[in-house]
Parts: structure tokens; C-alpha cells; sequence
């Protein structure tokens, strides 16, 4: 990610067109706004025209009728007013447009995550996916608050100073156009060299944060074997490189920043004086009008100077927006439901040949049959590796199957519609994922509908009610970042109330292996059982005595069913589980 | 002011750069009074037309002069006393990182990643921001400010200087608020970003339970929300930022209306020429930035003490576990007699460790069962000396181990942690961690050791892969394997694996300790696990029970003796037969 591409003209346009596309929901916002800033302008270009007006026609003739010249400071101090408050309003709905455009495109980022499929999360790391919603489309904030709205600022500044001193002079405002070349070449030069100095900079400079943020997780291998020296000199180097790299920067915009501008404002300061100088050898020059120019070239340098230290952002944005667009034209999609109304009444679950690969090359199912008939249990036995998983992740639909087919009551799973998949289909995973939120929040997910007597009744169905009752808050307890302040038990009663309170009609159990303290497990144990009465179940077993009463074992190995029976059946196979359930039993041969 | 003191260290390190950037300053602040005067002069010559073509050539001759000195000037100014401030960045950052390597794992248990990253990250940017742009808005403020407010009052006219100055403290002030309150409204702002993140965050790790209860659309909305309250917080901002620009217009413009009307009646009095106004108002408008300037000051310099002194609290955090003074400079070797009645990690109420006691012959293996919290890792921690303040003793070879160097006892442990960490580098750097520049066949003497060197020969690169975040993702096991790999190379007299085999599959298991076993004959080992094949071989075993030992004795011995070891083993036997599946058969 350290190595920032650059791009194309014609990529910038288009990722700068594509960014405009935003705006065009607020395009009356961006018209008034446009509007309150065409009004700004005139106001200060009509200043010092008011002046000119009287240094010229009072001043210089020493002519003090009181009338004129109250009227005069009094339109001016109206305009200085009227534009104090139509600027701060133009200022303020600039800022509103540029934040809404990114609050819209940050939910566009988000929405496009939720479609995405699980293959696309098993491949991207999750803090790149994050920093494409967050840190990624600040970056472009900044861009549209500072960059886009300066420079429209400016332009409009610029034009309209062009069009009062063509008012007031044409053949000199011809000549203040000269300084315009300059003025493009400079910022032409600044940003070729910029784009490298200061992409440079950034790229040192992440270098360093990540070599600090891993020499700080990894402190205690460095300590353990005594590396902290050439920790420091590598350290020491980046710095060193940080640091070159940031002087470059600094002399860069030292050579050709504010000091170059200003040194343009007086070759315009010089070509002024030296128009004015030679055309008053031959006829009078108003003074007001000198004034008035100087006052057009002093105020037309501050928004140049403005746009000049935006110019390291963009690069910077662009950066960004390519990466957030990338995101928003990712293809990895969740797999595809008809629309149909197809409702999962009993729960007949049928796997029909299904053969599976996660790389389209390696199969991890290799035509895989079986049926569950409702309200029974199918249990799956076998190593790591071996499919186990794979057969959840079909069913749940995390992932597309090209061969075979599964049914639930007779309809392909892929004709159900979404929802009713998921309010029927109840998964309870290995990890029980907690959210920061409640207890009751976590039970019962966004879901309005749930009365508190409802999500209590699932903590009671699932025996979780007996600790929640204990705790301080009961049910609106605080539940931390992934549940930490809980043991692993609890986060799982949890998670079971949490799919029971959805009463679904297939349970998919992905049972847990981590080290749960004997007091919990066995209320674990007692819920699941209950939680199997009347629904069709699938359930991944790591300990056996769990699934005794399951009316169809499934003994996996590679991709492959390698036995399958009842408890009793698959006893008197006197293969594997046999001897499973010998060593269970403690009868070691 | 106070945080210029705090600084001084560093002014007097770079006096040369100071002293030259600021007299630098100093001349610009004098040449820049000088284009207003020579306008002035030309519109009066203009308007009495007394100009001719040499005056005129001379006044821009000057001009010409004047900007080009400037130009130079400004550039010089801006490298020594933006440089410096570079520097002060850099000597802070490399302050802090050798700090942090020699703080102890108490220093890190204590204090969060992210909050370390942010004082030698936002920190340290907010002190430099105070040695450079703090500098010059001190300066400025005060000395440009000063020159041009001398410039009109002695060179103009002193009445209207006054006159005119009657608005400005007004934006000195504003901006001080404005600033303030901009910077309150920024934090807001940015723990509403912090929120959003952390919601980002949440959602894709739990990515699968909102797929699995079809609650995308919910989480979006809930993701809406958070984006909204960001907006508006943001908002509150740029309703403070956007006061800024007007305020200051409104404030000037008041300053210019005041000094034309007056200085029309000077001119009418014959005190003034119209030069002169035209020059006035141009150094009125010069005076905004010191203003302005003076306005941010104290904002600045109250985030870069508030900065300073963070960064000045973690420096000053000492050491905590030292060499003794006449520490032996020997590598230790030999027998380990642990022997500790009692030992509280620091904050802590409960003991972790209560009369532990054991001895380990030179050559043995040490096997440690118990649950996570049973005391495994307080022992090895203290074998590490990663914490002190036990009651009873730990003797390794001839002497306690805290008579020792630090840096000789590590030197002798090979330590292979739970938590297998690998640097972002190659496979190669990772396994030679401890000894940058070994050769490559003790690299893979090593590798083949521990039974990954087949493994990293399938990577596209080899020993060159590059592993971590931004390279190939390792599988547990395989990092496991180089880590302890890494510990092997120092070929240590003590090696310790920290339940480092929990992810290795049986086979490999077995096939990794019996390579150990013919290697180390001679070196002492300890291992740490939940599963008992990973220590069944070992000379002497303990299980541990909250921080007691409540079995111990060789395999045999505890499986004659029925107990918690016994029980464990009967149900981990069964465990390991569901897990090779099919083979079992065998």
C-alpha cells in the first residue's frame, strides 16, 4: 500500500468527474452556493472601486460636499457588511455540501461492503477494508472542503478582479494578464515537483509509523533476543530518510510557495507602476485608479497563495478516491437469490451431489449427498480440513456452488429469497461474536419487533437468564469491544439466545472448542438440546457424547462422507467411530 | 511562553540556525516596509506629475532589488527555522523509540499500542509545530507587526496610526477565540470520526453474524446514523472555521474605512499626500498576518506544551529492571533451581504463583500443564526477568538470575512465545533475528529443525518470501515453526517453548521434539502446553492449579497416579484420534 501510484492526466480527470457525480443531488445547494459567492466577489470588487471613486473625485480635487461622501462611506461599509454575512454563509454551505457528498459516498462505501462476498473478506485484510470507509474518504473530505472549494473561490476571485480592472483600464488589465503565465507555470513546476517530493514525504513517513507501531507489538522478541541496538539503528535510518525527505519538502515549498508568489505580486507591482509612470509623462493618470488597481493585484495574490498550499492534498486525494472507487467497483458479490416467495415450512433439507472448491481448483467437497428429514438431526464428525465447515458455509450461503444442488422442502436454496433464508436458516458460529451494545441489544440484534418479554424468554429457553439475572444491569449490562468482559461460556448462551429469539426452523451448530469451564458447559449442553427440539438441525460435533441421540452421523475425511450411520449403526460398522467411542468409554484396547 | 523554556535545550543546540533564520525575518520585516513607501512616492510624483524617466527606473530599480532580496531571504528563513523544527521532530521520535526499547513488559502491559503510536505521532508533530510555525508567529506577531506599526506612525502619521489601530485587537482576540473553540469542536469531531471507525471495524469483523441474521440493512442504517452525527459534528466546525475569513474581512475593512476618512482630512489639512494614504493602507493590510498570528499564538503554544509535557512524562519513565551494578558479565549455564514462595504481578491483589518450587538438571526437560491463569507464563516471565519482586529465589548455573547481566541472561534463553510474532521482513531476517548476518546454512540447519524448511521452500520466493502484513500469510503452525526456528539459531542453553506447539498437527508435533531431543542433548528445555503429547517425553512434570503445583512427577508417574493428568490425557487421547480422521485406522 506504501507505494502511492501515480496517475495519468486523463485517470485524474476521470476520477475528479466521477467525483463530481456526487454533487449532483445537492446541484440547487451548489447553484446558491456559486450564487452567495458571485455576490461576495462583486462586493469586493466594489470596494475599492467606491475608493477610487473618492480619492478621485473628492480627494484629489479637494472636493468635500458632505452628501456624496456620507453616501459614499456609507455604501461602502453596507458592502464590507452585506458580504462579512453573505461570505460566512457561502463559506458554511460550501462546507455543508462537501460534507454531505462524503457523508452519502461513506455510506456508498459501507452499503457496498455489506454486498460483498465472503471470499472478498477472506482475501482483503480487514484494516484495509476499513480505512477504505473511513481514513480514505476523510482524505477526499479534505478535498472537497479545502482544495475544490478554494479553488473555486479563487477562480471566481480572479475573474471577477479581471473584470473590474478591464472596467477600469483595458490596455493595463491586458498587461496583468501577463502575470496569469506565471503564475500557471509556477504552479505547473510546483506540482511536477511536488508530486514527488511530497508523496516522498508521506511514504517515508508511513514507513516510520509502521515500523514503530511493529517494533512496538514485537518489544518483547526484540528484548528477548537483545536486538534493541539494531532496532534504534533501523529505526535511526527511516528517521534519517523521514527527515531528508521532509527538508526536501520544506525547500521545495520554501523555493516555490509564498516567497515565489510574492515575488510575482511585484513583478505586477513594478509593471503597474511602471504603466501608470510612463503614460502620465504623456496625460494626467487618475490617482483613485492607481489606488484601486494596487488594491485589485494586493487581494488577487491571497486566494493564489491559498490554492498553491492545497495542491499537496490533491495528489493525496486522488490517491484516495482511486482506492475507494476500486472498492465501489469490486465484483466479489455475495451469491445471488431469486426473488420468489417460497416459504421453509418443515425443514427438509436435501444435499444432492454437491462437489465444491473454494480456488476453483482443489475440491473441498467432492460430491457430497445426504438428506435431513425435519425436525431431525444430521451431525458432522471429522478433522480439521476435512469439510466439515464447508457444508455450513454452502448452506448459509457464504459462498456460490457450481455442482450439485442443495434443497430445503424440495425448492433449491437458491430460489428462496434472502429473507427468508435468513429468518428461517438460525447459525450459531464457533466464535459468538458480541457487539458493542447490551446484553439485550445483542440478543436481540436491530430487531425492533422483539418485546423484552420475547428477548427474556430466549435468555430463559437457552439458560443464559440464570448469570444475566446476576449481573448488575441485568439486561441492559454494558457488553464491551467483542464481549471481553464475559466469559466465553456466556458469550456463547448469548449468542444461542440470540438465535432462538429469531426462532428459526434449521439450526446449524457450529460447536464451540474453545476451553469453556465445566460449570458452563454443561448448561451449553442442556440448552443445545433443547434448542434441537423440533427443528432440523446440522451440527459440526467436536465431542461425541454430544451427538448420541443425532438420528445421522456423518463421518467426514477430505472432502469425502467416510461413514454414515446412527450411533448404533456406526458402532457395529467397528470403524473410526467405534473406536471413538471405545476410548470414550475409557476401554482403551 | 512556558513551553519556549521547556524548549530551550533545543534553541541553544540550533542557536546558529535561530539566530541567522530570525535576523533573516528581521531584514524582511524592514525590506517589506519598503514597496508601500516607493507606491506612495510614485503616485504623489504621479499626481503632481514630477515624475520622470530616471526616478521612475530608480524606484523600480529598488523594488526589483527589494523582492529579489526578499525572495532569498524568505527561502533562507524558512529552511533554517522549518528545518530546525524537522529536526526537533526527528531527535524526539528517536528520543522516544530508544525509550521504548528499553521499557519493560509491565511498560507495555500498561499502556495501549495506540496510544504509544500517538505521542510519537501527534505529539511530537504538535511540539514541532511550536519550534516552527510558533517561533514565527511569536516573531512575527511582534516584530514585523512592530516595524510596520513604526513604519505609518513615524513615516505617515502617527494620529492616523492610532486611529487605525482601533479595530485590530479585535481580530487578535477573535481569532484567539475562534481558535479555541475551533479546536474543542475539532475534537468533538474527531471522537466522532474515532466512533465511525470503530463501528467500521466492528461490522466487518462480525461480518458473518449480521450476513447470517440478514441484518445488513439495519447495520447500514446504523451506519448512517453515525456518518450523519459525523457530518453534523463536522459542521459545528466549519460553522467556527468559516467565521474566520469574514471576521477578519469586516475587521480590516472597518480599519480601512476609518484610515481613508481620516486620512482624507489630513490630506485637506495639508499633513498628508495621497502617496501617503495609498501607502498606509498598504501597510495596513500587511498588518493582518501579524495579527492573525498573534491571535493563533497562544493556541499553538498551549497545544505544544500540553504536547511537550506527554512526551516528556513517557521520557522520564525509568528503567525499570536493571543490571546490578558488578553484574556478571558471564553467560549463564548450568542446573535451575526455581524456588518461589509468592509473586503478585505488579497491580494485582491474587498471587499467580504460590510455593512453586523445582529443579531442573542441565539436559532435562521441563514440562508445565495447567489451564490458561493456572501461573505457566508467570514463571517463565520470571525465569525472563521480565518482572522482579518474588519472594524466594531463581538460581540458573552458578548464581541467582539477577546477578547477571540482562543482557548475557537472554543471551543464554531461547524464548519461543504464545503469541508468535513475525517482523514484516523475509523468512530469512525473521529466522536470523537474533544474528542479522548469520550464514545461510545455519539458517536452514535451524529451519529443517523445527520442520518448516519444506515449507518455505514452496513459497514462490523461497527463504526471501516476505512474511506479515503486506506479504505471504503464514498458517499458525508455520509461524509457529519459525519461531522457534528463530530461538534455535542462538543455540541456546535454556530454550523455552510457551505452549508453541498448539497449532502444529501431531505428526509434526512429534517429528519437531524428537529433532530437539537429538540436537539438545546436552541444553536444557521448557515446555509450556495444553496438549499432553507435547510433553509426555519430559523428565519432570508439573501441573499447575492456580498458581500451585498440585502433580508432579515423570509421565509414568502421573498416570499412575489417577489424577488431573491422568484424567486430561485419557480425554485428550480420544481428541486427537477424532482429529486425524481417517488415518486413524492405521
Amino acid at each position: 500500500m506504501n507505494n502511492q501510484p501515480t496517475f495519468s492526466n486523463r485517470e485524474q480527470t476521470k476520477i475528479l468527474l466521477r467525483l463530481l457525480k456526487y454533487l449532483k443531488p445537492h446541484k440547487i445547494s451548489v447553484f446558491f452556493a456559486l450564487f452567495l459567492l458571485t455576490l461576495t466577489v462583486i462586493g469586493d470588487v466594489l470596494g475599492p472601486y467606491i475608493i477610487k471613486v473618492f480619492l478621485d473625485n473628492h480627494v484629489a480635487v479637494l472636493n468635500f460636499e458632505t452628501k456624496p461622501i456620507v453616501f459614499l462611506a456609507g455604501s461602502y461599509f453596507a458592502i464590507q457588511v452585506l458580504n462579512v454575512f453573505i461570505s460566512y454563509f457561502q463559506l458554511v454551505k460550501f462546507q455543508e455540501i462537501a460534507l454531505n457528498v462524503i457523508g452519502q459516498l461513506r455510506i456508498d462505501v459501507f452499503s457496498k461492503i455489506h454486498q460483498l462476498g465472503t471470499r472478498f473478506f477472506d482475501t482483503t485484510p480487514a484494516g484495509s477494508i476499513v480505512s477504505r470507509a473511513t481514513n480514505d474518504t476523510e482524505a477526499i473530505k479534505d478535498l472537497f472542503v479545502s482544495v475544490l472549494s478554494s479553488f473555486v473561490q479563487a477562480a471566481f476571485l480572479i475573474v471577477g478582479m479581471y473584470v473590474a480592472m478591464f472596467l477600469l483600464n483595458p490596455i493595463l488589465a491586458c498587461f496583468a494578464l501577463l502575470i496569469l503565465p506565471l503564475i500557471i507555470m509556477v504552479i505547473y513546476i510546483y506540482r511536477k515537483y511536488s508530486s514527488v517530493v511530497y508523496m516522498t514525504m508521506r511514504e517515508k513517513l508511513s514507513q516510520l509509523n509502521v515500523k514503530l507501531s511493529e517494533s512496538l507489538s514485537g518489544m518483547g522478541i526484540v528484548q528477548a533476543f537483545r536486538q534493541e541496538e539494531r532496532f534504534n539503528d533501523e529505526f535511526h535510518q527511516i528517521n534519517n530518510e523521514h527527515f531528508r525527505s521532509a527538508m526536501n519538502n520544506t525547500k521545495l515549498n520554501s523555493l516555490l510557495l509564498r516567497p515565489v508568489i510574492d515575488l510575482i505580486y511585484f513583478v505586477a507591482v513594478v509593471l503597474l507602476l511602471s504603466y501608470f509612470g510612463v503614460s502620465s509623462f504623456e496625460t494626467a493618470v487618475e490617482v483613485g485608479v492607481i489606488f484601486a488597481f494596487i488594491t485589485y493585484i494586493n487581494r488577487f495574490f491571497e486566494p493564489i497563495n491559498q490554492v498553491m498550499e492545497q495542491l499537496a492534498l490533491f495528489q493525496q486525494a486522488l490517491v484516495a478516491s482511486s482506492r475507494v472507487f476500486a472498492l465501489i467497483d469490486e465484483e466479489e458479490l455475495e451469491p445471488a437469490q431469486q426473488q420468489t416467495d417460497y416459504e421453509i415450512r418443515d425443514g427438509f433439507i436435501e444435499f444432492k451431489n454437491v462437489t465444491f472448491s473454494y480456488d476453483g481448483k482443489t475440491p473441498v467437497l467432492k460430491n457430497i449427498s445426504f438428506t435431513v428429514n425435519p425436525g431431525e438431526t444430521v451431525a458432522l464428525v471429522g478433522s480439521t480440513g476435512s469439510g466439515k465447515s464447508s457444508i455450513i458455509n454452502l448452506l448459509m450461503r457464504f459462498y456460490e456452488f457450481e455442482h450439485g444442488d442443495i434443497f430445503i422442502d424440495g425448492h433449491s436454496i437458491k430460489s428462496y429469497s434472502k429473507n427468508e433464508l435468513r429468518r428461517k436458516l438460525g447459525l450459531v458460529l464457533q466464535d459468538p461474536f458480541l457487539f458493542y451494545g447490551t446484553i439485550d441489544s445483542n440478543i436481540r440484534l436491530h430487531d425492533k419487533n422483539l418485546t423484552d418479554k420475547e428477548v427474556q424468554a430466549a435468555a430463559q429457553f437457552v439458560q443464559a437468564d440464570q448469570f444475566i439475572e446476576q449481573l448488575p444491569d441485568k439486561y441492559n449490562q454494558k457488553v464491551t469491544e467483542r464481549g471481553s468482559t464475559l466469559s466465553s461460556g456466556q458469550r456463547q448462551l448469548i449468542a444461542f439466545a440470540r438465535t432462538i429469539a429469531t426462532n428459526p426452523k434449521v439450526l446449524v451448530l457450529d460447536e464451540a472448542t474453545a476451553s469453556i469451564d465445566t460449570e458452563t458447559e454443561v448448561a451449553i449442553q442442556s440448552s443445545l438440546e433443547k434448542m434441537r427440539k423440533g427443528r432440523t438441525t446440522i451440527a459440526i460435533a467436536h465431542r461425541l457424547s454430544t451427538i448420541q441421540d443425532a438420528e445421522l452421523i456423518l463421518v467426514m475425511h477430505k472432502g469425502e462422507i467416510v461413514e454414515r450411520g446412527n450411533h448404533q449403526q456406526l458402532l457395529s460398522q467397528k470403524g473410526l467411530y467405534h473406536k471413538m467411542y471405545l476410548l470414550q468409554n475409557g476401554i482403551v484396547e | 511562553m512556558s513551553v519556549f523554556l521547556k524548549l530551550d535545550w533545543f534553541f541553544k543546540e540550533r542557536k546558529k540556525e535561530y539566530i541567522l533564520g530570525l535576523l533573516m525575518l528581521t531584514i524582511v520585516g524592514i525590506l517589506i516596509l519598503i514597496p508601500p513607501k516607493i507606491i506612495g512616492y510614485v503616485i504623489d510624483e504621479i499626481g503632481s506629475r514630477t515624475l520622470t524617466t530616471v526616478s521612475l527606473l530608480k524606484w523600480i530599480a529598488i523594488i526589483i532589488v527589494v523582492a529579489l532580496v526578499m525572495y532569498v531571504m524568505r527561502y533562507y528563513w524558512r529552511m533554517m527555522i522549518f528545518g530546525s523544527s524537522n529536526y526537533l521532530a526527528k531527535i524526539l521520535r528517536e528520543k522516544l523509540f530508544c525509550h521504548f526499547t528499553k521499557m519493560s513488559s509491565s511498560f507495555y502491559q500498561e499502556r495501549r499500542i495506540g496510544d504509544l503510536m500517538a505521542h510519537a505521532t501527534n505529539d511530537v508533530s504538535a511540539v514541532q509545530q511550536t519550534a516552527g510555525a510558533g517561533v514565527l508567529t511569536l516573531f512575527d506577531s511582534i516584530v514585523t507587526g512592530g516595524f510596520v506599526i513604526v513604519a505609518m506612525a513615524f513615516t505617515i502619521d502617527w494620529r492616523l496610526t492610532f486611529i487605525a489601530l482601533i479595530p485590530m485587537p479585535f481580530m487578535a482576540l477573535s481569532t484567539s477565540f475562534y481558535g479555541k473553540l475551533l479546536h474543542e469542536r475539532f475534537g468533538i469531531a474527531q471522537a466522532a470520526f474515532s466512533d465511525l471507525n470503530d463501528k467500521t471495524q466492528e461490522s466487518i469483523a462480525g461480518i458473518k453474524v449480521i450476513k447470517t441474521f440478514g441484518q445488513q440493512k439495519e447495520d447500514i442504517a446504523d451506519f448512517t446514523k453515525l456518518s450523519e452525527n459525523l457530518v453534523s459534528k463536522n459542521m459545528k466546525v466549519a460553522r467556527v472555521d468559516s467565521l474566520f475569513d469574514p471576521t477578519i474581512s469586516l475587521i480590516v475593512g472597518i480599519s480601512f474605512l476609518l484610515s481613508l476618512g481620516f486620512g482624507a482630512k489630513f490630506i485637506v489639512d495639508g499633513a498628508m499626500t495621497i502617496g501617503d494614504l495609498v501607502a498606509f493602507n498598504t501597510y495596513l493590510g500587511l498588518l493582518v498576518w501579524p495579527m492573525l498570528a498573534f491571535g493563533m499564538l497562544f493556541n499553538i503554544m498551549e497545544r505544544g506544551s500540553a504536547s511537550y509535557d506527554r512526551i516528556h512524562q513517557l521520557l522520564s519513565i525509568p528503567v525499570e529492571i536493571d543490571d546490578k551494578v558488578d553484574a556478571l558479565d558471564t553467560r549463564p549455564a548450568g542446573d535451575i533451581i526455581f524456588a518461589v514462595d509468592d509473586f503478585k504481578f505488579p497491580g494485582e491483589q491474587k498471587s499467580s504463583l504460590k510455593n512453586v518450587h523445582f529443579e531442573l538438571k542441565q539436559g532435562q526437560t521441563l514440562g508445565i500443564v495447567g489451564k490458561t491463569g493456572a501461573g505457566k507464563t508467570a514463571i517463565l516471565k520470571l525465569l525472563l526477568r521480565e518482572f522482579e519482586g518474588y519472594e524466594g529465589k531463581i538460581i540458573f548455573g552458578q548464581h541467582q538470575i539477577d546477578e547477571y547481566k540482562k543482557s548475557r541472561l537472554k543471551e543464554a534463553i531461547g524464548y519461543v512465545p504464545q503469541e508468535h510474532f513475525l517482523f514484516s521482513t523475509t523468512i530469512t531476517n525473521n529466522i536470523a533475528f537474533s544474528n542479522i548476518d548469520v550464514e545461510r546454512e545455519k539458517v536452514e540447519h535451524v529451519a529443517k529443525l523445527a520442520y518448516i524448511h519444506e515449507d518455505i521452500l514452496a513459497f514462490s520466493n523461497g527463504y526471501e518470501t516476505i512474511v506479515g502484513e503486506r506479504g505471504v500469510s503464514l498458517s499458525g503452525g508455520q509461524k509457529q515453526r519459525i519461531s522457534i526456528a528463530r530461538a534455535l539459531l542462538t543455540n541456546p542453553e535454556l530454550l523455552i517453548l510457551d505452549d508453541s506447539l498448539s497449532a502444529v498437527d501431531a505428526k509434526t508435533e512429534e517429528a519437531i521434539l524428537q529433532s530437539l531431543k537429538n540436537e539438545r542433548q546436552h541444553a536444557t528445555t521448557i515446555i509450556t502446553s495444553h496438549r499432553l503429547s507435547a510433553i509426555e517425553h519430559a523428565h519432570l512434570i508439573i501441573v499447575l492449579h492456580e498458581g500451585t503445583i498440585v502433580e508432579k512427577g515423570t509421565h509414568e508417574q502421573l498416570m499412575a497416579l489417577k489424577g488431573k493428568y491422568y484424567e486430561m490425557y485419557q480425554l485428550q487421547q480420544l481428541e486427537r484420534l477424532v482429529e486425524k480422521g481417517g488415518e486413524a485406522d492405521e
